[in-house]
């Protein structure tokens, strides 16, 4: 790495145009990854006292301007990560009523950088053992627990939590495990209790935080087959938390009786995604293909900061790949990681209202991209991104880039389903009804059988006992959103 | 100006791509023009066609390309626009390709539903697959999906087995 190119804001890993704030902030969270009491690798001490005269001179306007004068100009340098942003139409139109507009945000690594070797792990597996696992489940969860020890590489920290409404340390935090004896405590879980997930996510999170490491991928696993009840505000709290310290999680779904929308909910929170797993023999195999991802990652996630004006707003966020599933929309969104071999691709749908387009141009979006490489000690500079559109009078007579056409035809029937469960749970059940007959007309076209005849058996049951099940319901999100996955990797392939 | 949906009636706010009622692909007024490739301008330009020498057909001039079906000899002429999806329809699919083959035998020919896209940048005329099953050939040479390739008068694409010529407007 050529070091004397490296200007104050690059240590610092922000925009030359950085608030003292935003100096602050990126200050703080250098300084106590690499903060001589705590890191690890040689020569993160030199790297600490860069960032400490980085600081002392940006965080003084008089001095950060003289500093200023004597740079040279901002190159553009390449980044290690591209990005491309599509936007469904060329301009927006000035009409009397609000409209909508797409855009399509797809992060890679840029093709040259060179191979990055897989990142040493960080995770903790928390495992719900209440009543409800007794049998199969809890079985196939000890062997899938057994099987992915086996797979850990020396430099992995593993750790196992269980939980039902209280947690226990199974497998503490630890660098290396003394297998037998760890196999032996997973056998002696047993079966009890109801499911409280806010003890055993707070407990997983403690043992992430022993060995927590930028370079390493961060990571707890949600593993439950229950509802939880009266701690999903402090489970989502937690989760911000978590995400905040660069900590992503995920959650898997056994059965038919856990709360898919609160579970989204949590993992969207850090970039995270859900999985529903419909038959207890297929825990094994998600939960190795999830440790498999981990070794492909190569920024373990990305945060989007922006803003918009005061009339547009993000009425939407799905992400594509790696891992489908929505994404919370705050002011800072964690987006999701970027494997090696798979783009972050994202959608976001805007919602413009008449009072925007007024005006000669509209600001979609502006922000800045901050994607956390687990190989590098310091940050990356942030990837602006400033997105505007012209207002005109009429409609451009040109249709959407087929990437957006192709990824919003898949979305549409998972947002139809969205719309079905939401009207259902309203009452609404002529309209559900109506919506998922329409959802099996789509599937069949595509030759989805199997899928198709579960949402039409559904929209019958809304129709003459006005329930949704809670099985139906899980199959018909996660088929729609296992198509929306399957036709962006045929794209990328 | 809202749209309304060509499927099953109900508006949507403008912007809207596919329905959010039924999700059928929204054409919204004046952006997407359904080109409607009717039989009289295929015999027209065939006719013309046969009134040359046939070794070297010639394009109409409106046309900025024309596909020249190789197995069957008709031809279809590109116009208006600058963008042409060739695929086949089959029923109730989301996105329609602008030019359906499948009166040429696109089924038995491995024609998928979207299968390629043609587009003119500037003077240039360039093909792209859209991650078909059976493939985009050019001149015998299999394309990687989503990857534009210029072209040339007098090339031959193959959608799967279906051999098309390109005959582009000098």
């Amino acid at each position: 790495m050529p070091k004397q190119q490296e200007d104050y804001y690059d240590i610092l890993g922000v925009l030359r145009d950085a608030s003292q704030e935003e100096i602050k902030r990126a200050y703080i969270q250098s300084a106590q990854r690499l903060h001589p009491d705590k890191n690890t690798v040689a020569g993160e001490t030199e790297l600490f006292l860069e960032v400490q005269q980085a600081y002392e001179v940006l965080s003084n306007p008089q001095r950060r301007a003289k500093y200023d004068a004597m740079l040279p100009k901002e190159v553009d340098a390449p980044s290690i990560i591209q990005h491309e942003v599509l936007v469904s139409r060329p301009n927006l139109v000035r009409l009397p009523e609000p409209q909508v507009i797409y855009l399509h945000l797809e992060l890679a690594p840029r093709a040259q950088s060179e191979q990055i070797p897989a990142p040493p792990l960080n995770v903790c597996l928390v495992l719900d053992h209440s009543t409800s696992m007794k049998g199969e489940k809890m079985d196939v969860v000890k062997s899938a627990t057994i099987q992915v020890m086996k797979s850990l590489r020396a430099q992995d920290v593993f750790s196992v939590v269980a939980f039902s409404d209280n947690a226990e340390v199974i497998i503490p935090s630890t660098l290396h495990l003394d297998r037998s004896k760890m196999e032996a405590r997973i056998h002696l879980m047993q079966p009890s209790g109801a499911t409280e997930i806010y003890r055993g996510f707070e407990a997983g999170l403690a043992e992430i935080r022993q060995n927590i490491d930028p370079s390493r991928v961060n990571h707890l696993i949600l593993l439950t087959d229950g509802h939880t009840y009266g701690d999903e505000q402090a489970c989502l709290k937690l989760a911000e938390e978590a995400a905040v310290q660069g900590i992503g999680m995920s959650c898997m779904g056994i059965g038919n009786d856990w709360n898919d929308i609160f579970l989204d909910a949590l993992a969207s929170r850090t970039g995270g995604n859900c999985a529903y797993i419909a038959k207890p023999k297929d825990i094994q195999r998600l939960l190795i293909d999830k440790f498999k991802s981990f070794a492909n990652v190569f920024a373990d996630d990305v945060i989007l900061d922006f803003k918009t004006q005061p009339d547009v707003r993000v009425n939407y966020a799905f992400r594509l790949t790696p891992d489908g599933g929505p994404v919370t929309i705050e002011d800072s969104m964690h987006l999701g990681p970027i494997l090696q071999d798979t783009p972050l691709t994202i959608l976001f749908e805007f919602f413009i209202e008449s009072s925007a387009v007024q005006n000669e141009s509209v600001t979609l979006l502006n922000g800045s991209l901050r994607p956390s490489i687990t190989a590098r000690p310091t940050p990356i500079p942030p990837i602006r991104l400033h997105i505007t559109r012209d207002v005109r009078a009429d409609a451009a007579s040109e249709s959407p880039p087929s990437k957006i056409l192709s990824s919003l035809s898949r979305l549409t029937l998972y947002r139809m389903q969205e719309r079905a469960r939401s009207e259902s749970e309203q009452g609404n059940y002529d309209s559900a009804a109506k919506h998922l007959k329409n959802l099996a007309t789509h599937l069949l076209s595509q030759g989805e059988r199997h899928l198709a005849s579960t949402v039409l058996f559904e929209a019958e049951n809304i129709k003459q006992i006005h329930t949704l099940s809670e099985e139906g319901s899980k199959q018909i999100k996660y088929g729609t959103r296992a198509l929306l996955m399957a036709g962006s990797k045929e794209k990328v392939k | 100006m809202t749209i309304a949906c060509p499927n099953c009636k109900s508006t949507n706010i403008p912007g809207t791509v596919f329905c959010s009622e039924c999700g059928a692909q929204l054409l919204s007024p004046d952006a997407l023009v359904t080109q409607n490739i009717t039989t009289a301008q295929v015999h027209e330009a065939f006719a013309q066609q046969r009134t040359q020498t046939i070794t070297s057909p010639q394009v109409e001039v409106t046309t900025w390309a024309s596909l020249h079906l190789l197995d069957t000899g008709q031809m279809l002429p590109l116009m208006d626009r600058n963008e042409f999806t060739l695929g086949r329809v089959s029923d109730g699919q989301p996105i329609m390709p602008d030019i359906d083959l499948s009166a040429y035998q696109a089924y038995a020919g491995g024609v998928s539903r979207l299968h390629t896209v043609l587009k003119r940048i500037g003077s240039r005329v360039v093909i792209m697959d859209l991650g078909s099953a059976n493939g985009t050939y050019l001149n015998g040479r299999r394309l990687g999906p989503n990857v534009e390739q210029s072209i040339n008068h007098g090339d031959i694409i193959a959608l799967g087995k279906l051999k098309i010529q390109i005959l582009l407007k000098s």
